[in-house]
């Protein structure tokens, strides 16, 4: 056995736990026994260690972002939509009054042919 | 074969096991072996108050499982194990590790002696400071003075693995040392 194990052995030799530790761990066999977590106790535990609350943190924000972008190019497809619409609405009613006034002038001609 | 709190079996009955003598009660249990369980988790927690805790918990779950010793060898082996278990399910579960990351841990100041409580203590760190498995193996190794085949056996581990993990953490620990104490033959 090397140096260095043999100073392994005395660096890692047994050591005595606190006073009293055998009459704290024979009150707590004594003792009630703890009360079974109910299942919402076992949902608070999903949140509680600080990693958890990171990866539910990434995780709403992971399913928020694509959520944003979704509304979002919604809303820009229903204002484009709404602007197309204006748009021939308003060609519509440039067409029906150049067809008026088309048919005004067939309607006038048509009174001066009758009259000759 | 149960003993059930305060009440000693004999197991004359099974001759493999009676040479082993009889299971003592709980509290000597607790009393016998608190020294081996808290300085397991001890060596490996680096911590008192953490080790003592890791260490009440094994001896609570003992309890509930006291009637399936089978003998003091049993008793013995099956402490190591939980306790084994236990601490690196606790350095799992509190993101303990790495409390001292190797090139932390400061190196030995000074040329040591055989018995240099500097020396022991730098070294304890340098354990401590080793990933869960193989420092688990390493206190097994040198507080237990188990052989790597009973190593494997406590650990659920392939007996190769663990003579790798003894060396490779031997490795580590010389080339550490030797880095500050070079001329020291270790």
């Amino acid at each position: 056995m090397s140096y260095l194990e043999d100073d392994l052995k005395m660096a890692l030799r047994r050591t005595e736990p606190p006073e009293g530790f055998a009459n704290r761990v024979l009150a707590r066999v004594s003792g009630p026994a703890p009360a079974q977590p109910s299942w919402w106790q076992y949902l608070t535990i999903l949140v509680r260690p600080p990693r958890v609350q990171w990866v539910a943190l990434s995780l709403i924000v992971s399913f928020m972002i694509p959520a944003a972008g979704v509304y979002r190019k919604e809303r820009q497809a229903r204002a484009e939509g709404e602007r197309a619409k204006e748009q021939l609405v308003f060609a519509m009613r440039m067409t029906g009054n150049k067809l008026h006034r088309v048919h005004q002038k067939v309607l006038e001609m048509g009174r001066t042919d009758t009259r000759l | 074969m149960s003993i059930a709190g305060g009440t000693a079996i004999r197991l004359e009955e099974d001759p493999e096991l009676a040479e082993q003598g009889e299971i003592p009660d709980f509290a000597e249990i607790v009393r016998e072996h608190q020294g081996m369980v808290f300085s397991l988790a001890y060596h490996f927690l680096h911590d008192r108050g953490l080790a003592e805790e890791a260490a009440q918990e094994v001896f609570l779950e003992l309890h509930r499982h006291l009637g399936t010793i089978e003998s003091r060898a049993h008793l013995v082996f099956w402490l190591r194990k939980v306790a084994s278990r236990r601490c690196i399910d606790q350095i799992r579960r509190r993101s303990f590790w790495p409390k001292f990351r190797l090139d932390e841990v400061p190196e030995p100041a000074a040329k040591a002696d055989e018995r240099d409580p500097m020396l022991s203590r730098a070294l304890a760190r340098l354990v401590a400071s080793l990933p869960e498995k193989p420092r688990m193996v390493m206190i097994l190794r040198y507080q237990e003075d188990l052989g790597p085949a009973e190593i494997a056996q406590v650990m659920d581990m392939p007996v190769a693995t663990v003579k790798s993990h003894l060396q490779r953490s031997l490795d580590i620990l010389r080339d550490k040392l030797a880095r500050s104490v070079g001329e020291i033959a270790i």
